[in-house]
């Protein structure tokens, strides 16, 4: 706090400041009343010195006392204060900008996530997010105890001793430079050190995936001849780093030793000529100093160390915290390209579709993905898609969830642009079962009701018939409980189609795409889950892409797509007669068919 | 007794005290450091308990004081060196200890055999290799070395005190005792909720991770306002226990310090009723540190004990799988002829599951033949057999009539060059992909094996030629160049027999005929075994076999099979209608 600033910390600064007072007042109070012990030390010295003892029973001896339990009581309510108040600002605002990211990243759309790395998504969201809350709460801490316990510590050693101070000063300032060279020599060494590690988990990673490479040309030996150069190096430069940072501390430890060394020899020096009664001449002022206050001064001297320290961190700490904010900040003012446009209608969606001139050209690519598309589709039909991979079936069904903004030509849904519907109601009323079967974590229960977490088991029951899923669950030990997770029960790809596959039913949408979701089933398998597709989708506009024919041969109608051109669009009767590619596949599909028959068990 | 394959703790210390054995001479020398440092560093309290006597006194001396100052700073700078010493010493004998382990088991990983690395994941493996291995290291040099070093203060320390004033000593037994117990509970409290607290960090970063990797899903359905209240939960649940940690550290803390503050009151008070003189009093002040300093570390020294304990554990458990394929009682051959043999062979990755089934068959030396069939029929399969990726269960592969079993793995695959359907590419340069790193080979041979497969067209047009960089596994490249670059490896390294997976990717059409051409010219070298995508590019082999569902239902050359009219007949048909 105090020296980051940003339009995403700022409010929370706002929403937290009663804390954050609470917080620094009590660290005030602190860093002010633990200067009081060196000065009750330092008294019992003077004391026993005019005495020669202490005696048990005096006034002053029960002052001191009562002080010192005074003091030992702020301090410690003073701590739990301040420990309770700064890191709960700090941590509360890192557990408000983790959920703001988390929003942010339900805003993205599809383009976003394709050109950005999850890997660095995900970096921001915990490095760099513990990177900021450090520096909110013990850069707090690190920034109020390096001003104020400095300034208060310098104030009284200069009240002690104004000669003794300025003579300590300069070492003492060197405790600062030295921390900030340290923590910036050590920053950079931390960072080879990291480069080191990198390297060795890159060249290992890379050496375990590409390990059939490396058998197949029986490369073992030069793999762990590289592997041992890497795992050196990093070997040495594990031991470099320790010894930068050794040496610092060392150093450090020296000048403190130094500090109390000049402190012990001047003090005593000035001590022991007042003692003798001629004290030293300085400008022609007397400097008189006596035991006590040559102790206090001491005590106040080991108070500085931490504060010193602290402010030489601070710097770096400081700069570590600004860049990770700026990676959060800009993560958090990405822009986001599928929205509301104003007016975006609200309606309940029937399911007749067009694609009048429809074109499209995915970012940074220069041929269109699809080019020129007009056809349309009445509600309740069953439309098929079919072409070879490339040819854009998956971006034609994609157009119509208004996944990407569209730039050529229009689609409509009941006659409404889709780009002018609003994305709730759009895919409220338009679903998916997508070719990558993404499941969640969970039992099966729950990601088949995805779309709705409390649906009746009769009906999960029921569309899972549908999907022919039914009869494998129920082998599973735990049935419909069984979870999807890694080391669970091992799901196939078929299986997890199908898991898909009921997950879109249950939505029970008016426009429903299966986008080749039955390409690692079995033939009889789709056969069951293709009879059973009309009556799941009476009245209900349904559109299949595929890649073999058969599944297709009970469609109303099926469209040909060909490098984003349509090339038919027509029933299954008459492309055969016309669409060369339909033909064609459909040979292809009877003579698998055949072999089956003939060859298989 | 012990419960699943759980390893009793002691011999799991037993087993790892192996590894540092070897650098035992290291730890005494460093543990007698750390004895005389801690003798050093109890010294310099004693200085200054003695410079406040001193300036208390009626009669100080410049000598003395000055003596004293010195003293106070040759004190320091000893113990430093004793410190950096010290440190040095573990440091490197912990490093060694470290790379030596790490060789260990990288080397044991890259000799498990490919069904092995399928079971596992990769991102576990590496963090064995790289980060198990250390925090082994690190508990023996760091963490059992602080303990040993605290423990030896701190009886030190007391010694002296009891020396200085056994009475207050004792006295402030009580209060070590105190804090002792305080700690104890303290650490064991904030040891479970350091625990929870990982747990659920990594479940909040595991959630998030899979949200954004389902984010399409969870838009296209509309669940982001309940995996956003999920979200928050995990946060919130997450926010909570981190509340506690600060509560007890706030508890703690603090009522250390409290305890502290009070421990100098008590020895103030008790060294005054007691009769101790000032400095005997600010000695025993700043011997309090020792006391209360290591204590506060205990949390953080079980937390760490815990950790190593089970990077150990799993350490030891990926050391303890034993490779599959085994490469006993082998015997090396230089060179083959190439005969390749397959009777009746079965194979399944699991059981029963037969991917193979009774496949016999016999390659001639320096034939060609490919095999086709569909998804799942077995071809890739044989390939994968040949090589031994994979074990067969019943039957035999023979290569030169002799049982591969009892061909010795390195040279079974020295003599098969691999041309895998996705090529994959290692982070360096060109050349080093094709000589994959080794560097016997010389620039004539690499410059020969790229212009034999016509490589050079390509490499000739790139600025840095054969020292282009690879970037991320090779996306600068086109999947055409990706198998000319695999071609060129496979030639360097002169096989007898070749196997080839054909890339089933697109490929543009200038690029498709030079590939063309170099398999033509790769093909006199040896026998080569061919899976065929495309059947246009295999129809001078000298036999096609035809799989299906894992058995071969047709064979023959390219003319016997059209005129079967089977199953290739028809299939041959519709492939050269499509172009």
């Amino acid at each position: 706090m105090f020296l980051l600033w940003g339009k995403h910390l700022n409010k929370y600064y706002l929403r937290y400041l009663p804390f954050v007072i609470v917080g620094i007042l009590s660290l005030l109070a602190v860093d002010w009343f633990q200067l009081k012990i060196p000065e009750l030390l330092g008294s019992l010295v003077t004391e026993i010195k005019t005495n020669g003892s202490i005696d048990l029973g005096s006034v002053f001896f029960r002052n001191t006392m009562t002080m010192a339990i005074f003091v030992a009581i702020i301090m410690f309510v003073g701590r739990i204060l301040w420990r309770l108040t700064l890191f709960y600002a700090s941590k509360k605002i890192e557990m408000n900008i983790r959920n703001e990211m988390f929003a942010k990243a339900e805003s993205l759309d599809v383009t976003y996530y394709h050109n950005n790395n999850l890997g660095n998504i995900m970096s921001w969201a915990t490095d760099d997010i513990e990177t900021l809350e450090e520096f909110l709460g013990w850069g707090t801490l690190q920034i109020v105890d390096g001003i104020f316990l400095t300034l208060f510590a310098l104030i009284k050693m200069f009240g002690v001793s104004v000669y003794l101070a300025a003579v300590s000063l300069i070492p003492i300032l060197l405790i600062a430079v030295v921390g900030m060279l340290c923590e910036g020599a050590m920053g950079r060494y931390w960072k080879l050190r990291q480069e080191s590690n990198d390297s060795l988990y890159e060249f290992t990673r890379e050496s375990f995936t590409g390990i059939r490479v490396i058998k197949a040309f029986v490369k073992e030996v030069q793999q762990i001849r590289a592997f041992s150069k890497i795992a050196r190096k990093n070997k040495d430069i594990n031991i470099k780093f320790t010894r930068i940072s050794v040496i610092f501390e060392a150093s450090i430890e020296i000048i403190i030793g130094l500090v109390a060394a000049i402190i012990i020899g001047f003090g005593g020096t000035f001590v022991y000529y007042t003692v003798i009664g001629s004290p030293l001449h300085i400008f022609g002022q007397p400097i008189t100093l006596e035991a006590g206050p040559l102790v206090t001064f001491l005590g106040y001297f080991f108070s500085l160390i931490w504060p010193m320290i602290a402010l030489g961190q601070v710097i770096t700490n400081l700069s570590k915290a600004r860049t990770s904010y700026k990676r959060i900040a800009r993560f958090l003012d990405t822009p986001t390209d599928i929205y509301d446009l104003p007016g975006a209608m609200e309606f309940d969606i029937q399911g007749n579709i067009e694609f009048n001139h429809f074109s499209f050209n995915y970012p940074g690519e220069n041929k269109p993905a699809l080019d020129n598309i007009s056809l349309k589709i009445n509600k309740g039909e069953l439309i098929g898609v079919v072409g070879s991979v490339g040819s854009g079936k998956s971006t034609l069904v994609n157009s119509l969830l208004h996944l990407y903004n569209i730039n050529e030509g229009q689609v409509f849904i009941d006659s409404v642009d889709v780009q002018h519907i609003q994305i709730e109601s759009l895919r409220k009323n338009v679903n998916i079962a997508p070719q990558d079967n993404f499941l969640f974590q969970g039992n099966i229960k729950e990601n088949i009701a995805f779309s709705n977490i409390e649906a009746s088991e009769e009906e999960i029951i029921k569309n899972a018939k549908y999907a022919d899923i039914d009869k494998d669950i129920v082998d599973f030990k735990d049935q419909y409980n069984t979870e999807i997770a890694e080391g669970g029960v091992t799901i196939s790809g078929g299986q997890k189609q199908r898991i898909s596959l009921v997950r879109a039913y249950m939505t029970n949408s008016s426009v429903l795409i299966l986008d080749d979701v039955v390409s690692a089933v079995d033939l009889k398998t789709e056969d069951n889950i293709l009879s059973q597709l009309r009556e799941v989708r009476k009245d209900k506009t349904t559109i299949i892409v595929a890649s073999r024919v058969s599944t297709l041969l009970n469609a109303d109608k099926i469209i040909v797509l060909k490098k984003g051109k349509l090339e038919a669009f027509d029933t299954p009767e008459n492309l055969l007669k016309t669409s060369e590619t339909f033909q064609r596949m459909y040979l292809l599909q009877q003579l698998e068919n055949k072999k089956g028959e003939s060859y298989g068990k | 007794m012990e419960n699943n394959s759980k390893v009793p703790f002691s011999s799991l210390i037993k087993r790892t005290l192996k590894y540092v054995a070897k650098e035992k001479k290291w730890f005494i020398i460093s543990l007698f450091l750390i004895l005389a440092n801690a003798a050093v560093g109890v010294l310099l309290p004693r200085v200054t308990g003695y410079f406040t006597d001193h300036i208390a006194s009626d009669n100080p001396t410049l000598k003395t004081i000055i003596f004293l100052a010195i003293m106070a700073f040759v004190l320091n700078v000893v113990a430093q060196s004793f410190v950096y010493t010290q440190t040095m010493i573990l440091t490197k004998a912990g490093q060694r200890i470290v790379y030596k382990l790490r060789m260990e088991v990288f080397e044991h990983v890259e000799n498990l055999s490919q069904n092995q690395f399928n079971d596992m994941s990769v991102g576990s493996l590496v963090t064995v290799v790289c980060n198990y291995t250390s925090q082994l290291t690190e508990f023996f040099t760091n963490t059992l070395v602080k303990i040993i070093r605290d423990l030896l203060t701190v009886i030190i320390v007391y010694i002296w005190m009891l020396v200085l004033s056994w009475k207050l000593g004792l006295i402030l037994f009580g209060v070590i005792i105190v804090i002792f117990i305080i700690s104890y509970i303290f650490s064991k409290k904030v040891h479970k909720i350091f625990a929870k607290e990982r747990k659920q960090i990594s479940e909040l970063n595991s959630f998030l991770n899979e949200a954004l990797a389902g984010m399409k899903i969870i838009q296209l359905f509309r669940q982001e306002n309940r995996f956003m209240r999920t979200f928050k939960d995990k946060n919130a649940e997450y926010f909570k226990t981190r509340y506690q940690v600060i509560l007890s550290f706030s508890i703690y803390r603090p009522l250390v310090s409290l305890i502290y503050i009070l421990s100098i009151a008590l020895i103030i008070y008790m060294g005054v009723r007691l009769g101790l003189s000032a400095g005997i009093i600010v000695t025993f002040y700043l011997f309090l540190d020792y006391f209360f300093e290591p204590v506060q570390q205990l949390a953080d020294s079980l937390n760490k004990i815990s950790r190593a304990v089970s990077a150990i554990e799993r350490l030891f458990d990926l050391l303890d799988i034993k490779p599959e394929v085994l490469d006993e009682n082998t015997i090396d051959i230089k060179e083959f002829k190439g005969k390749i043999e397959f009777k009746n062979v079965y194979f399944a990755y699991e059981e029963e599951n037969w991917i193979l089934k009774d496949v016999s068959f016999v390659v001639n030396p320096k034939d060609t033949v490919a095999f086709v069939g569909d998804t799942g029929s077995g071809k890739t399969t044989i390939l994968n057999l040949i090589v031994r990726n994979f074990e067969v269960q019943k039957g035999q592969i023979l290569i030169d009539d002799i049982d591969i079993k009892k061909i010795s793995l390195s040279s079974l695959r020295r003599s098969i060059g691999q041309m895998l359907q996705d090529v994959f590419l290692f982070t360096g340069s060109i050349k080093d992909n094709i000589t994959l790193f080794d560097d016997k080979f010389t620039d004539q041979e690499i410059n020969h094996s790229v212009k034999y497969v016509s490589l050079d067209r390509f490499i000739d047009k790139l600025e840095d030629g054969l020292d282009t960089q690879v970037v991320q596994r090779g996306e600068n490249f086109s999947t055409g160049q990706r198998q000319l670059l695999s071609f060129a490896r496979t030639i360097i390294h002169k096989p007898q027999i070749m196997i080839l997976d054909e890339a089933t990717a697109n490929i543009d059409v200038e690029t498709e005929k030079v590939i063309q051409d170099s398999l033509n010219k790769i093909k006199t070298i040896g026998t080569t075994l061919v899976v065929a995508h495309r059947l246009s590019t295999i129809k001078d082999s000298d036999n096609i076999f035809v799989l299906s569902h894992g058995e071969i239902i047709e064979s023959g050359t390219h003319q016997e099979l059209l005129d079967k009219k089977g199953y290739y007949y028809n299939l041959y048909k519709l492939q050269t209608s499509e172009e």
